[in-house]
């Protein structure tokens, strides 16, 4: 005998598939509670605002490999969406775009800028991110330009420190970022 | 060696027929092949798992794990370590590399059978092969260190990573491709994600002697038995209209000198308009294959397939299109392309093993992962006089594979069945 008696096709993730059947339930579940209770407040919409996010970071961190950087720069994009989200349900009121976003790009920039130093040898892997987390921080300039940030102090400190950021990133690992760029960009 | 920061910034492209597979794979298109050997004795994991680290030291062309580009997937260093285990799932199946700590090839064992399963844009069989030898080699030199002291300082391994299309490809070349679409094999599907593996172990001797009787060789011959059989079995039950094209790769290697470890291969397909050449009967069909074998198995015509396919890959339009694109595009593409082919039988031929080495081991196996379009797949490989054809299957009906087996027992020709026992009334009932 040279194959054992019970082979396995790939194994679906069923735990996986049925927590994502539940959140769908949940969602509908709350939407139609949220319509027959109070349907001027859209509690629901926040709440399925934030189930999306969670799974988002599910999906993520369930990887087996996942690189730090991406993580930042995938926590970056989706709690400044969620943010904006919020926002724009409960009025529009701006704070998202004038406040939370541009703490969210400094953290972000900070928590790169860190990783650069301590571990400059590693760069070459959060190379790509560390250039993406950068444009992604450009977006309260464009913002600004737009007239779509009142308080802009908060906006120009962010992206001023993703140029830090960028200029640091340079002279530590300049040959580290065109490796990267060769890598990813062949053609 | 290398240090670990050199490490990290090796890289390399995927060579050009790579290039394609991680773009049309998935779970149910899974392009994985392997290559089992059965030992004498039974496999000591610990011990099997040593020799894989130990030669992936060697050939650190297999130690990659596969990255997204804007425009291309490319290799680069792995860090982790292989696994090794005990084989638990349908041979051939797609190797997710999130739960492979990323490898591209996956190693299990069971009793007495070491496999490994390689994704097609790593390598192909025939260098897969010499990986694979280099893993017996090292586990059999681990388990008894006195008997091989003096074969495992002989041993030299030379080798490169080019692409070696690149390298010998005739841009002038004209395609040869048909336009004809194939005869696809019909009959229901066993269920999803299940793979039937029949292993028909023929004396190479005997073989030889049978096929000589027609002045053919080996490829030829098989070749022949396996259109008949296809004919009989389902071509006619279904009528065909469509010509049968068996898909026959060729190790490039054999025409053009090359050291690399990256695929290297190409096709010939033998197209056989059953009824319009009023092919009937296996004697017809041996020499219909004959005479196709001659027309196409030749430098300039296996140049021009060649060229062909580099030609595509090479495209500065293909080339600038962003990969998210390629994607779907290359997927649609491979679904149309797959369409013009009923079966591939590739043949790999003896694998030759050093003087020592060879007590230890019973015989070779490989398979190749069959899919909705090509429902089954044949691969052969010799080891010294024990030849093994297998057919790998998702169809229910078994009766290609019976009519083969039948076809060589009427012309005596002892063969033994193993199989894995999906379509279990083979192995059991046809003896």
């Amino acid at each position: 005998m040279i194959y054992p008696q019970k082979l396995n096709s790939k194994k679906s993730d069923r735990i996986l598939k049925g927590a994502i059947l539940i959140s769908v339930l949940v969602a509908f579940l709350l939407v139609t509670i949220n319509r027959l209770t109070n349907p001027k407040i859209p509690w629901a919409a926040l709440a399925n605002g934030g189930i999306v996010y969670i799974w988002i970071t599910v999906f993520y961190s369930i990887r087996k490999n996942i690189n730090i950087a991406g993580h930042v720069l995938l926590q970056t994009v989706a709690i400044s969406t969620l943010l904006l989200f919020i926002d724009y349900e409960l009025g529009e009121k701006g704070w998202s775009v004038n406040m939370a976003i541009p703490i969210i790009i400094i953290i972000s920039n900070i928590t790169m800028l860190v990783l650069t130093i301590v571990s400059y040898k590693k760069f070459i892997k959060y190379a790509i991110y560390q250039l993406m987390i950068v444009l992604y921080s450009m977006l309260p300039i464009l913002l600004m330009t737009e007239n779509m940030i009142q308080d802009k102090m908060l906006s120009m400190i962010a992206s001023g420190i993703s140029i830090f950021n960028l200029f640091i990133t340079f002279v530590l690992c300049a040959k580290d970022v065109k490796e990267a760029m060769i890598r990813k960009f062949h053609m | 060696m290398k240090n670990k920061k050199e490490e990290e910034l090796d890289w390399r492209r995927l060579d050009n027929s790579a290039k394609i597979f991680p773009i049309s794979t998935g779970k149910k298109y899974s392009t994985v092949f392997r290559l089992s050997v059965v030992l004498k004795e039974k496999i000591n994991p610990k011990v099997l798992e040593e020799a894989v680290n130990e030669t992936l030291e060697v050939y650190q062309s297999f130690k990659v794990r596969m990255k997204a580009g804007f425009f291309w997937y490319y290799f680069e260093h792995n860090p982790k370590k292989p696994i090794v285990e005990e084989e638990r799932d349908y041979p051939c199946q797609y190797i997710n590399p999130k739960t492979n700590n990323n490898y591209l090839f996956k190693v299990t064992y069971f009793e007495n059978k070491i496999n490994i399963d390689i994704f097609h844009s790593l390598t192909d069989g025939n260098s897969g092969t010499i990986f694979f030898k280099e893993i017996i080699y090292h586990y059999l030199e681990l388990m008894y260190p006195e008997v091989f002291q003096e074969e495992r300082k002989a041993r030299k391994i030379e080798y490169n990573t080019e692409d070696s299309y690149m390298k010998n490809y005739d841009k002038k070349a004209k395609s040869n491709a048909s336009g004809k679409k194939a005869y696809t094999l019909k009959g229901e599907k066993i269920r999803l994600g299940a793979v039937s593996a029949i292993h028909q172990i023929i004396p190479l001797e005997e073989l030889k002697k049978e096929s000589k009787k027609y002045e053919a060789t080996i490829t030829q011959y098989l070749t022949a038995v396996l259109m008949y059989a296809i004919y009989e079995e389902n071509y006619r039950k279904y009528k065909g209209k469509k010509p049968i094209k068996i898909c026959i790769p060729v190790n490039l290697k054999k025409y053009f000198p090359s050291k690399t470890m990256s695929n290297f291969f190409s096709y010939i397909t033998v197209e056989a308009e059953m009824k319009r050449d009023r092919l009937d009967t296996f004697e017809k069909m041996i020499e219909f294959v004959k005479e196709d074998f001659q027309k196409r198995l030749t430098e300039e015509e296996i140049i021009k397939t060649m060229s062909a396919n580099v030609k595509i890959g090479n495209n500065s339009f293909v080339r600038a299109i962003p990969l998210i694109l390629k994607n779907p595009l290359v997927r649609l593409g491979y679904m149309e392309i797959r369409k013009y082919t009923t079966i591939t039988f590739s043949n790999i031929g003896r694998i030759g093993m050093i003087g020592k080495y060879q007590d230890y081991i019973d015989y070779f196996l490989m398979l190749i992962a069959p899919e909705s379009v090509e429902k089954i797949k044949c691969s052969s490989c010799t080891f010294e006089n024990k030849m093994v054809f297998t057919f790998t299957s998702i169809l229910k009906d078994n009766s290609i594979e019976r009519r083969f087996y039948q076809f060589l027992k009427d012309r005596g020709i002892k063969i033994q069945i193993e199989s894995n026992g999906v379509l279990d009334d083979i192995s059991t009932k046809v003896e």
